[in-house]
């Protein structure tokens, strides 16, 4: 296939066939339309079936359906989009259902912006809709991590019967980098047991649903989810550090501002300040491992997004008290500058507090 | 630029690099002392359009027509109505940066009466890395679209074959080898190769493949670049 320059929400689509996804149902909104025209075009291509559904809650519950029938399936769309979707979600984790849901996020609160933002981040990692349950989430840093990312996530959701999330900005979904899809071989069909595909005599009927009358049989189900969230948090959990080896400060950021954050650490780096990048790729389960290993030693951690500040909480978590940890962020669809994160890592390595929000 | 029509529409598949394109032809030709504006027409992408460089067009004193400031994401389809009076300028050269595919294309068929009769070129903007239009079946597939929704002809072809920061000279090639059989296909001249001036390639071969080989510089850019 060669190189090819493509626009973010192009790969996840194309990645997306790739991994075998053969089904998606969506419904358009600025800035992850490309992904769901893309899948117009290519999915009849491929073999696969694409529906433009009336609204985003019907398009989830479309997914649901084809899961049953332990297919490869999506959906995509972006924040407000999303939030609709969130009852769905909550029930595919409850039948336990895999699929794939990318959220290519913009400003919020409500109708917001179009703009790149990081700010459904609790929305992901915390549940979102309701119910006990978490849901894997891959953010990906580059169009050609996108491309592995995609494939990981169909293959966790198959493991562990539980629905992923990707989760992008805008600015992840429109940009374009060069991208080369690897010759991997076809994903090949596994036989899943559970599957509603019809009944042929060979067995009990098979169910899929979250509805359990009984408090205590209901009780054992969520047991059994949260033993599956513990191996998913065991097994799961991914990242990348740059520079960590002997650094004294650490920022902590994910996707696109992971890449605008290394370009801070490097000049700082440069002026002495032994700075080092920490980059979860998985939201949650979220990456302990890096901090347990710096944080005895760390002089301070600085939590970067595009967000009023919110996975610096699970940095404060996972740092656990034993390092300050500060925080800068921008809102509303602005992106932070690199200069910017430059400025708060040395107000940072100087002890100083590092803005009004910062706590 | 030497070029003799005055208004210049800049069409082709979705990202093939049309305002980078136009950003570019519109300060080559203020650097030729010309009254230039640019039309942003993109109703199809929401980042990275010309009304994102609306401080470098006010620097190289290019008027930008765009939807106003406060309505610049609004994500809405708006077409600004001055520009008719740009395209009943005589005096101004006109670029125009229409959005990817027949559906960016359709924007210009209610101007067809305005410039039906004008000093006009259609240019098909090609990147053969991109999706679609790799192939010359894929190009041409594009072309006869865009032509339809925009009820116009193309009248050349600028082949911007680019991986971004991958490009190679290879990947130009392939771009002047597909442009040279689309060339053949619509009966219509490759007008210009593009460059990107910033990726240093060894220029012996280049100027082989095509007297018309342009630099261009980046503008819309990422943070992190």
């Amino acid at each position: 296939m060669g190189k090819l320059l493509m626009k973010g929400n192009e790969v996840i689509a194309e990645a997306a066939v790739h991994a075998g996804c053969k089904y998606f149902f969506g419904y358009p909104i600025t800035p992850q339309s490309e992904l769901v025209a893309y899948m117009a075009r290519r999915l009849p291509e491929a073999g696969g079936l694409f529906l433009q559904a009336e609204s985003e809650i019907a398009a989830i519950n479309m997914v649901y359906g084809a899961a049953g029938t332990g297919v490869r399936v999506m959906t995509s769309s972006s924040s407000p989009g999303f939030s609709l979707k969130q009852e769905g979600i909550s029930y595919l984790a409850g039948a336990e259902l895999p699929a794939l849901i990318v959220n290519i996020a913009r400003g919020g609160p409500g109708l917001g912006n179009i703009q790149p933002a990081q700010s459904d981040y609790f929305q992901v990692t915390k549940g979102g809709g309701h119910g006990d349950y978490n849901i894997p989430v891959l953010a990906p840093a580059t169009l050609q991590e996108i491309i592995d990312l995609i494939r990981e996530a169909f293959e966790i959701a198959d493991r562990y019967r539980t629905p992923v999330i990707l989760l992008g900005d805008g600015m992840l979904g429109q940009m374009m980098e060069a991208v080369e899809f690897p010759e991997k071989p076809a994903v090949k069909e596994t036989h899943k047991e559970w599957t509603t595909t019809g009944t042929r005599g060979d067995g009990a009927p098979r169910v899929i649903t979250s509805l359990d009358l009984n408090a205590e049989s209901l009780e054992q189900r969520n047991e059994h989810l949260q033993r599956k969230f513990a191996s998913i948090r065991q097994n799961e959990a991914r990242f990348e550090t740059l520079y960590c080896e002997d650094a004294d400060y650490f920022v902590v950021a994910y996707g696109t501002v992971a890449r605008i954050a290394v370009n801070a650490v490097k000049k700082a780096r440069k002026d002495g300040v032994k700075a080092g990048l920490i980059r979860p790729i998985t939201l949650w389960p979220f990456p302990l491992q890096p901090f347990i290993d710096t944080r005895d030693r760390a002089k301070g951690y600085l939590a970067v997004e595009m967000s009023a500040g919110q996975m610096v909480d699970d940095v404060r978590l996972s740092v656990n008290g034993r390092a300050a940890v500060s925080f800068f962020g921008r809102t509303g669809g602005v992106v932070p500058t690199q200069e910017e994160i430059y400025e708060q890592l040395i107000i940072t390595a100087g002890g100083g507090d590092v803005n009004e929000n910062g706590i | 630029m030497g070029t003799s029509a005055r208004i210049t529409i800049l069409t082709g598949h979705y990202g093939s690099g049309k305002t980078e394109l136009a950003i570019n032809l519109a300060i080559n030709a203020r650097k030729n002392g010309e009254k230039v504006a640019v039309c942003d027409l993109d109703i199809v992408n929401p980042y990275f359009r010309s009304r994102d460089a609306s401080a470098l067009f006010r620097e190289h004193s290019i008027k930008l027509v765009a939807p106003p400031e406060r309505l610049a994401t609004a994500d809405l389809p708006i077409i600004p109505a001055e520009i008719l009076a740009v395209v009943k300028d005589e005096e101004s050269r006109v670029i125009i940066d229409a959005g990817g595919d027949k559906e960016g294309a359709a924007v210009l068929g209610q101007f067809f009466h305005e410039w039906k009769d004008g000093s006009l070129e259609v240019l098909f903007v090609l990147n053969a890395s991109r999706p679609y239009v790799s192939t010359l079946d894929g190009a041409l597939y594009t072309v006869r679209q865009i032509e339809k929704a925009s009820r116009l002809t193309v009248t050349g072809i600028i082949n911007n074959t680019n991986l971004g920061a991958s490009t190679t000279i290879k990947d130009i090639q392939k771009g002047q080898d597909l442009s040279i059989m689309l060339s053949h296909k619509l009966g219509k001249p490759v007008k210009y190769t593009f460059l990107e001036s910033s990726l240093r390639i060894e220029g012996s071969n280049l100027e082989m493949m095509s007297n018309k080989m342009m630099t261009m510089d980046r503008y819309l850019k990422l943070p992190w670049e």
